[in-house]
């Protein structure tokens, strides 16, 4: 089976201030039909900097890509036309974006918004759309779609606005749908029916995902693969189950061990959590001739501040870009 | 000292008058805060846990007096802390500190950090010019920052050092109690670790006792002593630490905890995942049984008739469900 995204020595560029960075540095990736894939990592990594380059939705004048390739179903979306970009954005690619408050529009009724993307992607007439609209609605468990469907956003909590925007994202049936922490800012019983449907979905239609967040938990319960990211790069990637049973990267153990996860077996000793000092370097840093965790590591020796670390592939598609990937 | 209670909330309600569409200038109440009680000992840390819009911020304001309470009453070390005035008050208020959520917005932009956590000492005219420059050097070292980052503003601080700075302006009067509202929701994962762990061990340094809410039941299930659980502004189950997580009895708590996604393997295989469907009812109009009966998956017919009152089923583990009795087992199992 050929991939249907094949992602291949990636690298985007931001132009700021301070020069130029490459706020992605050579990232290659990929993934199949009905697979889902999950991105994490601390704040400033270069997650939704990945989704936007996939989308051809980089910031204007200020992000491009500079190099590598974005194969989609054998196409390469770097060099696409802008109207072809489009096209593929409505139709095969999909995105829910971190805020889904800003990006539904006020001034329009749910309804509206939903056969509007069915009109212009789908070519479907108003009665069609319409119908489609309240379809969609019930598919993401909205109760009383047929009532529903004529709301406006702010008639809706917080869950519900976000279930409207997948049923955006979904109307068009894409191959690929990426998902921007969508579940941030909702209560974890909805974010529970969010991750529930958009599990459906992946069954039921072959749809693939790519899951952005920062949560170890919601990795392990919705995703296959999953790519850790730092600093623009590549740090980590394998299966799930096994990166969170044996990470290979300093980082990817630290993210794993930092946090308090709820465990099957309570008891009432509770040790300290592992404290990662130091923060995620800010773009200035990107693209260093060497590891960019080194500053924060407690493995780093002269070797990773002076080379950058290559990628060291392990049994089971895991791989980690650590000088000392086999002692982690 | 030990197991001596510092707080001591009974009946507390808080409401917001609120404008709605209906009858010409009709007022309706919308109860944030619904007949709340609870105690919490001394050192100890109770955890407010419950859906957004649940009543935990509000709660929380109440305590401290932040905002008006409607009914019901805050001990504090014996005296009742609402109704207290001048000199009392002041002396009480330094007693109490918050902690915020958003560690940006929380602090003046235009202080240096020294000035900032120096406040609290001024507002309450707490101690003399060189006893605060004393004091001040003191948090800067408790909370982990250097001393010549007392002369920095704000900006130029990450996200955790701001937070570090907050904690220390909290402390600055040294405090019996402080509440911290969501402390470590806007940081980043390594960086809430550092700033949980300070919190612990200050607690320990200090014997302060904390009134901790967040929504990250990781989080809670590390930093609390015992927990509530809030739902619609009632406190609809409470318990220590290991009976609520153990044997969560209230059929909210139970799916509020199955929802939560776990890397530990073993209980994702041992949780069943109870998906509730729809929304709270409208706060303003609450429904006259339980307010979670709409649903909740094993609801009964009288559970939308009357309301179950909050009770004592087993040593201490208070839950307000009119299908969990002294047998102390879940109607969810
Ligand atoms: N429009 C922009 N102009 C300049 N720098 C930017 C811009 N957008 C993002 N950046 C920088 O690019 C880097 C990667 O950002 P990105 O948004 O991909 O991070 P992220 O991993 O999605 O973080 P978060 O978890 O906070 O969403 C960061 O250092 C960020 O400051
Ligand atoms: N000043 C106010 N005026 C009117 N209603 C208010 C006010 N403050 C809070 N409320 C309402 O009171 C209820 C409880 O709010 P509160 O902020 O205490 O919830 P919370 O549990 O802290 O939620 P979150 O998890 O979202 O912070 C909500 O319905 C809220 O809309
Ligand atoms: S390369 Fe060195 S600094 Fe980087 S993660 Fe590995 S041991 Fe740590
Ligand atoms: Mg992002
Ligand atoms: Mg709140």
């Amino acid at each position: 089976m050929t991939a249907l995204l094949k992602v291949e020595n990636l690298r985007i560029e931001l132009t700021t201030r301070d020069g130029v960075a490459p706020v992605i540095d050579d990232l290659s990736f990929e993934m199949n039909a009905g697979e889902t894939m999950s991105f994490v990592g601390e704040s400033g990594c270069g997650k939704s900097m990945t989704a936007l380059g996939i989308m051809g939705l980089l910031p204007e004048k200020v992000g491009r890509v500079a190099s590598g390739t974005i194969l989609f179903d054998g196409e390469d979306l770097t060099r696409v036309s802008d109207a072809r970009m489009r096209e593929i954005r409505g139709n095969d690619i999909s995105m829910i974006f971190q805020e889904p408050m800003t990006s539904l529009n006020p001034v329009y009724t749910v309804g509206e918004q939903i056969a509007e993307v069915l009109r212009r992607h789908q070519g479907l007439g108003q009665r069609a759309a319409w119908e489609k609209a309240i379809a969609l609605l019930d598919a993401v468990r909205i109760p009383n779609p047929r009532s529903r469907v004529a709301d406006y956003p702010h008639q809706m909590s917080g869950g519900q606005r976000q279930r409207v925007m997948i049923a955006i994202a979904l109307a068009c049936e894409p191959k690929i749908l990426i998902a921007d922490e969508p579940t941030t800012a909702l209560d974890v019983t909805v974010q529970a029916q969010i991750f529930d449907l958009l599990r459906d979905l992946g069954r039921e239609t072959g749809t693939a995902i790519i899951l952005i967040t920062h949560d170890m938990g919601a990795v392990a319960e919705m995703a296959e693969r999953m790519i850790v990211m730092y600093a623009g790069r590549k740090a980590e990637e394998g299966p799930v189950d096994q990166v969170i049973n044996h990470p290979r990267h300093p980082y990817t153990k630290g993210l794993i061990s930092c946090v308090p996860h709820l465990m099957a077996n309570l008891s009432e000793e509770r040790p300290e959590l592992t404290e990662v000092g130091g923060i995620v370097p800010g773009l200035r840093e990107f693209g260093r001739d060497a590891c960019l965790f080194a500053s924060r590591c407690d493995m780093v020796n002269d070797k990773c501040r002076n080379a950058r670390p290559p990628e060291v592939a392990f049994k089971g598609n895991q791989a980690s870009a650590c000088w000392f990937a086999e002692k982690v | 000292m030990k197991d001596e209670l510092l707080l001591k909330v009974d009946n507390l309600s808080v409401r917001f008058a609120v404008k709605r569409g209906g009858g010409w200038r009709k007022k309706s109440y919308l109860y944030a805060v619904d007949d709340v009680s609870f105690e919490v000992e001394r050192g100890k840390t109770l955890a407010i846990v419950g859906e957004s819009g649940s009543g935990k911020t509000t709660t929380a304001l109440a305590v401290a007096r932040l905002v008006p309470a409607f009914q019901g009453s805050v001990d504090l070390e014996g005296e009742d802390f609402l109704t207290l005035e001048g000199d009392k008050l002041r002396q009480a208020r330094a007693k109490v500190q918050f902690i915020f959520q958003d560690p940006y917005s929380s602090l003046n932009p235009r202080l240096r950090a020294e000035a900032i956590v120096r406040e609290p000492l001024d507002s309450l005219g707490l101690a003399e010019v060189d006893e605060k420059r004393a004091i001040v050097d003191r948090l800067f070292k408790a909370v982990g920052l250097r001393p010549e980052q007392q002369r920095l503003f704000p900006h130029q601080f990450s996200g955790g050092q701001r937070q570090r700075i907050g904690i220390a302006r909290a402390l600055a009067t040294q405090p019996e109690l402080i509440i911290c509202d969501e402390p470590v929701s806007a940081l980043d994962v390594a960086v809430q670790a550092q700033i949980l762990n300070l919190l612990r061990r200050l607690q320990e340094e200090f014997s302060l006792t904390y009134l901790f809410i967040s929504h990250d039941l990781g989080v809670v299930q590390h930093m609390c002593d015992s927990i509530a659980v809030m739902y619609m502004g009632k406190i609809v189950e409470q318990a220590d630490r290991l009976s609520l997580f153990n044997n969560p009895l209230h059929p909210y708590t139970v799916a509020l905890l199955s929802a939560v996604p776990s890397v530990d393997k073993k209980r994702r295989k041992a949780t069943r995942r109870v998906l509730i469907p729809g929304d709270p009812p409208d706060p303003v109009d609450p429904p006259a049984g339980c307010r979670f009966a709409n649903r909740c998956p094993v609801a009964q017919p009288r559970c939308s008739e009357s309301e179950p009152p909050l009770r004592d089923v087993k040593g201490g583990h208070r839950v307000a469900c009119h299908l969990v009795d002294e047998s102390a087992k879940s109607p969810m199992s």
